[in-house]
């Protein structure tokens, strides 16, 4: 091939199917370019939106794909940041975790998305932790719970296995509704498919799905917001799914929660903001508790904590920077940057020095007490 | 000589080889396509000159790269070779508030440097649509402008100072501080517009405004957009020089109420946008002088309410040339023949003729632009999966290149000529490219500096 030209045609990787529309729907106007988190630690075209566009093109035009294609493909947070401000209404997320799929098909994956497969796959959650998941909640109350309720509490692997107390506080709270919980409850299998493995996810939904007939809920309350949009925009049959937070906001008269003299701020998680427009119910319940003081970029403009689209599993500098960069937006003089989501509550925690990183619930349990 | 060697000897691992990295830099957002051999992402002015003496002395192809936003494959390496990614240079080196002047290097984003002198209360005027992501290096070398140069100009008029990587490596300063100078060529100027094929652009000194205090605008709508340009002629033939001045043609208007139906827009018609500033009487002054000249000849006109209604325009209309799959997600909108410019008078004429260009190769076309300086953006939409209208489309953008030739106007207002538009420059400048060869021979003896632009 001479330089300077491109190859027209060539071998197309058998398996490598994605709608062609939703790819040239991006007309290369960069305007993800100014937004691109990732783009702004990393630099290389091939790290933001648009590059990530402009390879999976290629794929599809008989680009062999290869492993080089992993450091642009597998380093979207997909926070959706570009979906919000594309102009051309694309939406870059779907498209890279669809290419994801397809690379995954093709054998072409990171050591990263491996690890993750491999944890959910063999122990139903994302840290192949082996004790129960139930472990924070004494047995006696295990064997109490309801076998069926309206409503079900889905705590999802983080409030499970890293943050503990989250989980009971957050079930403390639910239970005076009558709230109960999976008998068996496994990943949301929201890692699996932000990372491609959609036929690994296909059988984890379908178990928590069983699950959640066994129940006869109609209605799943999360604090995570990866399972939120998980359980509400990705399994096969339609749920009624509410994050914790728009629970909490719809019960304020219930909880009778005590003013605290504290400010705090608000990060709005991607996967509860953006991608769901949950953005008033947190604040409303942060409000009545204590003041609110917003961070520089909020809703629909706020910036990734750099912890999803399994770029903390695989590429944790990156990750990192990303946290970094979020901490800086924070306002001077607040007690706590809150959060609802035990993903970005994790990533910002290791990026916040000075700054005490909380959840909604430890916010909701301390005007409880 | 092992150039992969030598690069990563000069930026470390600011270099890039990867088959997916190059690819990314092989287009910008024209239809121009170019794979380059290398890409590096130099961060000092030195770096950039030793890469550039190393590319000299092996006869190697660079090209200089902002962030790729250009419309016409000015930054595509048609010709193979180095990539040059100048976006990580993105310092501001001086805010010199009582020279009015600021010294930035080339990646500084034009935003950017705007949000950083608002406190100041001061601008940098030229506003393309894309200033969210557009490099002042871009906006240097293609001569960028936007909405608001009708009343303050285009980036030509800002530059005071270049700090230049030649061919051969050399480092010079084509300009000073100084607002006037009488010594010899006018570098600077030569340099603006040269789209990166007789220099690097590794720092510039910039003329900067002060904010003005109040803008308003009104917003007309016409039975046609012919009607709409006559309005406008009757406009700054009556002594108003509005500070933006668009139209938008009822397709257009389309999609701006699908992009975002909060928007306060007419419900039909041809729509001009006009903006005016100043103090806020000055300013109220010349919206009411505008509806007055324009009110005899308009279906509609009214005056904005709230900066926000306006802000939401704005911010509405900046995006309108991207978003067109919004109105049938089977089109999506292809820059070709994106920017023709004719002198004020002729405009009605070139909207006739775009709409009559578009109706004979049956493609739906969206018609808006800076209409106070002639520069229309008629922008073909089609879909990209059928070859026949990839075929038509091609044949109607030479079209309307032409007519404007034609019409005495030219091929590019704003975006540049690039590898999409060369064909075109000997049409345009007769004998005076020539000239233009003669310059580039001069400077460039080895043809290394983004070799095949601007149709030489």
């Amino acid at each position: 091939m001479k330089a300077g030209e491109i190859k027209k045609a060539g071998k197309l990787c058998e398996n490598f199917e994605i709608d062609r529309r939703s790819v040239y729907k991006c007309v290369q106007c960069g305007t993800c370019r100014s937004v691109c988190p990732v783009f702004d630690v990393v630099g290389w075209e091939s790290a933001n939106t648009r590059g990530r566009m402009l390879i999976i093109k290629s794929l599809l035009e008989g680009r062999e794909p290869s492993e080089d294609v992993l450091p642009s493909l597998a380093t979207c947070t997909t926070c959706g940041i570009c979906a919000a401000k594309c102009p051309a209404g694309a939406n870059p997320p779907e498209v890279v975790e669809a290419a994801r799929a397809q690379l995954v098909k093709c054998g072409i994956t990171t050591e990263g998305q491996e690890k993750l497969r491999s944890a959910v796959t063999t122990s139903g959650n994302s840290f192949g932790e082996t004790k129960s998941r139930l472990h924070w909640l004494p047995e006696s109350e295990r064997l109490g719970l309801p076998e069926k309720s309206d409503y079900v509490y889905f705590v999802g692997c983080f409030d499970s296995y890293r943050y503990p107390e989250f989980a009971k506080k957050t079930f403390e709270v639910l239970q005076r509704f009558g709230v109960t919980l999976l008998p068996d409850e496994q990943c949301c299998a929201s890692p699996l498919l932000r990372t491609g493995f959609r036929e690994d996810a296909g059988r984890i939904m379908e178990h928590n799905l069983e699950q959640i007939r066994k129940v006869g809920a109609h209605t799943i309350i999360t604090g995570c917001a990866g399972c939120y949009t998980t359980l509400k925009n990705n399994y096969p049959e339609k749920l009624r799914v509410i994050s914790l937070p728009e629970f909490l906001a719809e019960h304020l008269g219930d909880l009778k929660l005590k003013r605290l003299p504290l400010t705090v701020t608000y990060h709005d998680p991607c996967h509860l903001g953006r991608h769901n427009k949950v953005y008033d119910a947190p604040r409303e319940v942060i409000k009545a508790i204590c003041t609110l003081k917003e961070m520089k970029n909020i809703k629909e403009n706020s910036r990734c904590c750099g912890g999803g689209g399994g770029v903390r599993i695989g590429y944790p500098d990156i990750s990192l920077e990303l946290a970094k960069k979020r901490i800086e937006d924070v306002p001077e003089g607040v007690d706590y940057l809150v959060t609802s989501c035990p993903l970005c509550v994790r990533n910002l925690r290791d990026a916040a020095g000075d700054v005490e990183v909380i959840d909604i619930v430890e916010l909701v349990a301390m005007a409880l007490e | 000589m092992d150039i992969t060697a030598e690069l990563r000897e000069i930026v470390g691992v600011r270099f890039s080889v990867s088959p997916s990295e190059l690819y990314c830099y092989s287009s910008d957002a024209s239809q121009v396509k170019g794979m380059p051999e290398y890409v590096v992402r130099p961060e000092s002015t030195e770096e950039v000159s030793r890469i550039v003496r190393l590319a000299y002395e092996n006869e190697i192809p660079v090209t200089a790269r902002g962030a790729g936003t250009g419309l016409a494959g000015g930054a595509v390496p048609v010709k193979g070779g180095i990539v040059l990614d100048m976006s990580g240079m993105n310092r501001i080196l001086e805010i010199d508030i009582d020279n009015i002047q600021v010294v930035v290097e080339p990646g500084v984003i034009q935003d950017a440097l705007n949000d950083v002198l608002k406190p100041y209360g001061f601008f940098f005027p030229p506003n393309p649509g894309s200033s969210a992501m557009c490099t002042i290096g871009g906006m240097i070398a293609y001569n960028a402008s936007g909405m608001r140069c009708v009343k303050y100009g285009t980036t030509r008029n800002y530059v005071r100072d270049l700090e230049v990587v030649l061919a051969d490596g050399t480092v010079i300063h084509t300009g000073s501080k100084m607002l006037k100078s009488a010594a010899g060529y006018d570098l600077t100027q030569l340099l603006i517009g040269s789209e990166g094929t007789l220099g690097i652009i590794t720092k510039a000194g910039l003329k900067i405004a002060p904010l003005p205090k109040a803008r308003k605008l009104v917003i007309a709508a016409f039975e046609s957009a012919e009607l709409a340009g006559k309005a406008v002629v009757k406009t700054f033939s009556n002594g108003v020089t509005p500070s933006a001045c668009e139209i938008l043609d009822r397709v257009s208007l389309q999609v701006l109420k699908r992009y975002d139906p909060k928007l306060v827009l007419p419900a039909e018609g041809d729509v001009i946008l006009f903006e005016v500033d100043g103090t806020e009487n000055s300013a109220h002054e010349a919206a009411e002088q505008i509806i007055e000249v324009c009110s005899p000849l308009a279906l509609s006109i009214k005056l904005a309410e709230s900066e926000k209604e306006m802000a939401d325009i704005w911010a509405a209309r900046k995006l309108v040339g991207a978003a067109v799959s919004r109105l049938d997600p089977t089109k999506t909108r292809i820059y070709v023949g994106e920017d023709v410019g004719v002198p004020m008078k002729q405009v009605p004429e070139l909207l006739r003729r775009a709409q009559e260009i578009s109706e004979e190769f049956n493609l739906p076309a969206m018609k808006y632009g800076h209409i106070g300086d002639g520069n229309l953006h008629l922008a073909l939409f089609i879909d990209v999966l059928d070859e026949d209208e990839w075929d038509r489309l091609n044949k109607a953008a030479d079209r309307i290149h032409r007519t404007a030739i034609e019409l005495g106007g030219t091929v590019s207002s704003e975006h540049g000529v690039g590898a999409a538009r060369g064909q075109y420059m000997e049409a345009q400048w007769g004998p005076a490219f020539e000239v233009m060869r003669t310059i580039k021979k001069a400077l460039d003896p080895k043809g290394v500096l983004n070799p095949g632009k601007l149709g030489l």
